[in-house]
């Protein structure tokens, strides 16, 4: 069990509570009327979700794996976080790669880095 | 783009790849089978640990549970990739519908009235389009985030030293019970909200609303001329169809493959929760609910990913 505390707090309770908020806001967003936002940052309203869910998954993200799977602060948490990051290169090249390219990004690539251009 | 139509029509899926299915599904029973037998009768005297390194000195169970959830992270990294790559590579359907009725003349490259589109429809088009479509979704969040508490609660007071032993049956079997409920919960939450729907009746503050479940709406992977309520033309009244078998496969096969974990913890629970009734769980051997908590935990964090991605966004 964790031997640490967060603003003198038990770090399951605040990280519990941290939780809670961030997903209230997430849903919150969703609903919120974001157009006089989007049109200031000259953006449409999806991009601006897309970013808030983005920008709050990732914290939640960490939470749970830090304090409440005990990959922060305990004897064993650093090898079990390389452990945990052993798969990281393989998310690299299945989500940016794979994931964030376009489908025309074969035909699509500029000529310098197509077949042909080197003599292949 | 690809040609997506042509792309389905072609590969014709047959089957060959069941087996595998069912090899590694055997293989996964046989993994569980052993690890439940080494908790049955473990009282905590022999925890077999590392003696190599680099996990020297910690426990075995606990290194292989982890290394089970990175291959867990490989699968759901796969079918997040997936979406992805359809997601960018379709226009939205709304996007096709914003480009207005074909005419020959004034808008050539339009839609047509019974000819489907093959497009993207995300499922968050019907989910976030209102609170109480959306409610079914938003409750199972803050179950799981509430149950990988509860697990927590129930690890700390197995290992609670200065406290009685009765105390720590009840508190353990409280906190374990009540990760059982929640994830129950989940899954039927899930049912109502592909399958089954539900009706708000009118309570004065509350107008009377009926909630159709995705199905329902015609929300399904075989849905080759789904029909938005939205997607009308207003001067002409002509519907748009929408070939969205795709976008449907990502969403029920991700978070199909979510519930299906829920569901495996729910066996896990319900044999953990009735050995915490028994009594079973003392501060030498609480590490079995650490071990099963890092898989429930796992569970949160895809959903963590997946809620926002697929039912909001």
């Amino acid at each position: 069990m964790a031997q640490y505390k967060i603003l003198g707090r038990d770090p399951y309770w605040m990280n519990f509570y941290g939780l809670m908020i961030l997903t209230a806001i997430e849903v919150g967003a969703v609903g919120a009327d974001m157009s006089s936002t989007a049109e200031a940052l000259n953006m449409s309203e999806d991009g601006i979700t897309l970013w808030i869910l983005t920008i709050i998954a990732i914290p939640k993200f960490f939470m749970i794996a830090a304090i409440f799977m005990h990959l922060y602060g305990d004897p064993d948490s650093g090898i079990l976080t390389m452990t945990a990051l052993f798969p990281a290169f393989f998310i690299i090249i299945m989500i940016l790669f794979i994931g964030l390219t376009h489908p025309d990004a074969a035909t699509g690539l500029p000529a310098w880095c197509r077949p042909g251009t080197w003599g292949l | 783009m690809f040609d997506y139509d042509l792309e389905l029509s072609e590969h014709v899926y047959t089957g060959e790849g069941l087996i595998w299915m069912f090899v590694a599904i055997v293989i996964t029973s046989i993994g569980m089978f052993v690890f439940w037998r080494q908790d049955l009768s473990f009282d905590g005297t022999y925890e077999p640990l590392a003696t190599g390194s680099p996990f020297k000195n910690i426990q075995i169970r606990k290194v292989g549970m982890f290394v089970f959830l990175m291959s867990e992270m490989m699968v759901f990294t796969s079918l997040f990739s997936t979406y992805m790559r359809y997601r960018l590579g379709l226009r939205r359907c709304d996007d096709v519908f914003a480009d207005g009725l074909f005419d020959p003349v004034a808008n050539p490259t339009g839609w047509q009235e019974a000819v489907p589109v093959t497009c993207f429809e995300p499922a968050s088009h019907l989910i976030a389009s209102s609170w109480w479509h959306l409610a079914p979704g938003a409750v199972n969040t803050f179950a799981l985030i509430i149950s990988s508490f509860t697990i927590v609660q129930a690890l700390r007071y197995a290992k609670k030293t200065d406290i009685d032993e009765e105390l720590r049956r009840r508190r353990v079997t409280m906190f374990l019970g009540t990760t059982w409920v929640l994830a129950i919960l989940f899954l039927t939450l899930k049912m109502v909200e592909w399958f089954v729907g539900f009706y708000i009746p009118d309570l004065g503050f509350i107008h009377e609303h009926e909630i159709k479940s995705l199905v329902a709406e015609g929300y399904t992977i075989g849905a080759d001329h789904y029909q938005h309520h939205s997607y009308v033309d207003e001067a002409t009244g002509a519907h748009m169809t929408a070939n969205i078998r795709v976008s449907a496969s990502t969403f029920y096969v991700t978070t199909g493959t979510h519930g299906a974990h829920v569901a495996g913890g729910i066996i896990g629970l319900t044999y953990m929760t009735y050995k915490a009734w028994r009594g079973g769980y003392t501060p030498t051997n609480a590490v079995s609910i650490e071990y099963f908590g890092l898989y429930w935990h796992f569970v949160d964090l895809v959903w963590v990913i997946v809620f926002p991605f697929f039912y909001l966004y």
